[in-house]
């Protein structure tokens, strides 16, 4: 409860409060307050508690007085920003977002640009001068509340204007998008609190044991612009390089832009330096935020930011998406910057980073002069040598053989996983091959084009799989070697020490039992009771590294330790 | 319809090698009936027993191909049936595929990379989104499975691998060996074309 109200139904996280419990405004929320209370300014808004909720669920609608403190909270934003939600000069949009004390999957996404409605794509077209714009806003807010209130499955990104929009999901839902953006509002957070009860939602509690009861909270934020006049933008900031992981900020900045613009790729952003130059005090309040944030996240952030007006506000921090080179990098970092200590840095790299850089790439120069038989989409990257076989049949029988398909089906899937690269004639990157490629982590290329299985069939080639390229005959290849990797190497110790199982290059413990002589197929070998050594290409992969474990075994025998230490770690703190 | 002995061999046309129990838990039949049906299978040439897990022989693909006419007659004259598989094929069917591919690689910078299942948002977006077409197909297959108990047993098991990729066993949305989203969802439309005699459309 803050000060400035006696809300029963709402929290306000302002930045003096004290802190509010996860329980009754969600981890979304909390995190809102977290930013205020450090100082960085984020955009006004309103909590609708988990008590608001369980009340709904009481009398299976909103609660009584619930209406009239949406109003409230409403009011409250719109004095701050000089906005009116639904007015006709200077609109308010929001957004509305679930969120509970534990992160729950089926429940509620993020509906933007709430409140807009033809009178306000008028209003916003002729304060920002774009009526394009204001016709992408209010489509895309169409969009949200047909998918999410009203449950609309067709895809409805791609639909060029609002009234397609409209049409789509009156034919796929029989309902309409209301135009009073109060009506809006209330739909949409009855429609969050439902999500919570959702099929999903309940099924998901049932299985991990969490409370059958737990709501949400529902966070009602002011929607900023960026594109209101040349004292604005938006923009996207890495606290480290998400690429190679060193530590400087990266990032770009849009002017005149919006949020959705600079992941559309619609424009093209110009660099952070131009931030610096147009506005080098917004350029420093923003680098100061972002460092506040890495250390407070104690992990890199991508930051999502919007200048109005020449005025900073930041909409998200969350841990950046990185490549794999940069989350070893990074986690390495913040174990010497002292901010992570070995056992949790082990946490910030998973297996399927570190098996994608030990992945070997055709040795530079070998395919200059190597003839190039077939090229098609890399489906699933890699390299891999061998002779081409056209059955699943004859795969299995020539484990390491290359196995070249017109397109696979579940009936390929014992002879996909023999071989030791895939190609296709037909198909792209969301086909069957691919897709089982992907899961087998085996190089393939799909859509080669007709005659490809005639041609290669018998022939002893090379798949480029990172490239789409099959070559003839045997190039040379390298591969990152973890010993040689000072980061790598550090992170193998630390997880030696944290592991439950041992991995390593040779040193059996007897009995030993050998995945690769057992029979090829789409199960995971049983493995005999009192195994104490496992070896074989399928308990190198994380299921096969589960089942290790679950068996009790004790040494898992691999060319690489590293992804099978990190995988066993990851499933020990999955199960315990 | 298919007679309990139909179904199992039947069965092994979803899954390419199975076990009595692993047949049974696809058709939901009692195991015993299953295993008693793959005997007389095996002594009458539709199946070979290999270690204790069973596959189709040609002979009993020919057989099948027999039957399936006259067991599914009404269900294929039925034009809603018709409407209903030309709504999968076009629809939920190459959502849930580029989903899987979308769950399988991510952006990072503008180049596509494995999904290392690094952002919890990421991959819970995605999960959400086949959760809802999982919901979806249901609606669109409603003629089908009307027609045959099976199809909804598909999508309960679809549900079941939704729910152990949500609390963070990842390969229960693509991973091969395991019952996850896409290998059921590829029995589920293998089960399909075969009632209603489609080509699987590449």
């Amino acid at each position: 409860m803050t000060a400035t109200t006696g809300f029963r139904w709402l929290v306000v996280p302002e930045a003096d409060m004290p802190e509010p419990s996860r329980e009754l405004v969600g981890g979304k929320a909390w995190s809102l307050w977290r930013m205020r209370s450090l100082g960085l300014r984020v955009p006004p808004a309103f909590v609708v508690t988990t008590k608001a909720c369980a009340a709904y669920f009481e009398d299976d609608d909103l609660p009584e007085g619930l209406s009239d403190e949406l109003t409230a909270g409403i009011r409250h934003i719109e004095d701050q920003l000089g906005r009116t939600f639904g007015g006709t000069e200077r609109p308010l949009l929001v957004s509305v977002r679930s969120g509970a004390a534990i992160s729950m999957p089926g429940m509620m996404d993020t509906i933007l640009d709430l409140g807009c409605n033809d009178k306000v794509e008028g209003a916003l077209a002729a304060e920002s001068g774009d009526p394009e714009f204001a016709a992408e806003v209010h489509r895309r807010f169409t969009g949200f509340y047909g998918r999410l209130v009203l449950g609309c499955t067709e895809d409805l990104e791609d639909l060029p204007d609002t009234a397609a929009v409209r049409a789509a999901i009156a034919e796929d839902v029989g309902e309409a998008v209301p135009a009073d953006p109060w009506e809006q509002l209330r739909a949409a957070v009855a429609a969050v609190f439902r999500s919570s009860r959702s099929r999903r939602a309940m099924a998901y509690r049932k299985h991990y044991g969490i409370p059958e009861d737990l709501g949400t909270g529902v966070t009602i934020q002011a929607m900023v612009f960026g594109n209101l006049d040349d004292d604005s933008g938006t923009g996207v900031l890495f606290t480290r390089n998400p690429v190679d992981g060193t530590r400087e900020p990266y990032g770009e900045y849009l002017p005149r832009g919006q949020g959705e613009d600079v992941v559309s790729g619609r424009v093209t952003p110009k660099p952070l330096a131009h931030l610096a130059q147009r506005w080098p005090r917004v350029h420093a309040e923003l680098l100061a935020a972002a460092d506040c944030l890495d250390r407070e996240g104690r992990d890199a952030q991508d930051i999502e930011f919007t200048v109005q007006r020449g005025e900073l506000f930041l909409l998200q921090s969350r841990p950046a998406k990185r490549t794999a080179r940069a989350a070893v990098r990074i986690a390495v970092d913040l174990v010497d910057e002292g901010v992570l200590d070995p056992a949790e840095a082990l946490t910030r790299v998973t297996a399927e980073q570190v098996r994608t850089l030990l992945r070997p790439e055709i040795a530079p120069g070998a395919a200059e002069g190597a003839e190039l038989l077939a090229e098609g989409v890399s489906a699933s990257p890699g390299v891999a040598t061998g002779v081409v076989v056209d059955t699943p049949e004859a795969a299995q029988a020539h484990p390491g053989c290359v196995l070249v398909r017109k397109s696979t089906s579940p009936d390929d899937v014992h002879g996909m996983i023999a071989a030791a690269a895939v190609v296709t004639e037909q198909g792209g990157a969301t086909s069957h091959a691919a897709v089982v490629s992907r899961a087998l982590d085996t190089p393939c290329v799909v859509g080669c084009g007709a005659g490809t299985v005639d041609t290669l069939t018998g022939r002893t080639v090379t798949v480029d799989a990172t490239a789409g390229r099959v070559y003839a005959g045997e190039l040379a290849t390298s591969a990152v070697d973890e010993r040689e990797d000072a980061d790598l190497q550090r992170l193998t110790e630390w997880a030696e020490a944290a592991s439950p199982v041992r991995a390593r290059a040779d040193g059996a413990v007897e009995p030993v039992f050998d995945g690769d002589a057992a029979d090829v197929g789409e199960e995971l070998p049983a493995i005999p009771l009192g195994t104490k050594t496992v070896r074989g290409a399928v308990f190198c992969t994380p299921d096969g590294v589960r089942a290790a474990l679950d068996a009790g075994v004790e040494v898992i025998l691999t060319p690489h330790r590293l992804p099978v230490l990190l995988a066993a770690i990851a499933h020990d703190r999955r199960t315990s | 319809m298919l007679d309990p002995y139909e179904l199992t061999v039947h069965s092994l046309t979803l899954r390419q090698l199975g076990t009595a129990e692993q047949l049974a838990d696809i058709t939901g039949q009692d195991v015993a009936e299953v295993e008693a049906g793959l005997e007389k299978a095996v002594a009458a040439g539709l199946v070979m027993a290999a270690r204790g897990s069973y596959l189709i022989t040609p002979a009993g693909r020919e057989h099948l191909d027999g039957i399936y006419p006259r067991a599914f007659e009404g269900l294929r004259a039925d034009p809603q049936v018709a409407a209903a598989m030309e709504a999968f094929e076009t629809g939920v069917n190459k959502q849930v595929l580029a989903l899987t591919t979308d769950w399988q690689t991510i952006e990072v910078d503008g180049a596509r990379v494995t999904n290392d299942h690094g952002d919890a948002d990421y991959d819970a977006t995605i999960i959400d989104k086949l959760g809802r077409v999982q919901e979806k197909t249901a609606k669109v297959l409603r003629p089908l499975s009307d027609a045959d108990p099976l199809v909804d047993r598909f999508l309960d098991r679809i549900g079941t691998a939704l729910t152990r990729a949500e609390g963070g066993e990842t390969d229960y949305v693509s991973g091969v060996r395991v019952d996850s989203v896409h290998t059921v969802w590829f029995q589920m439309h293998e089960h399909i074309l075969r009632l209603t005699g489609r080509e699987r459309p590449e």
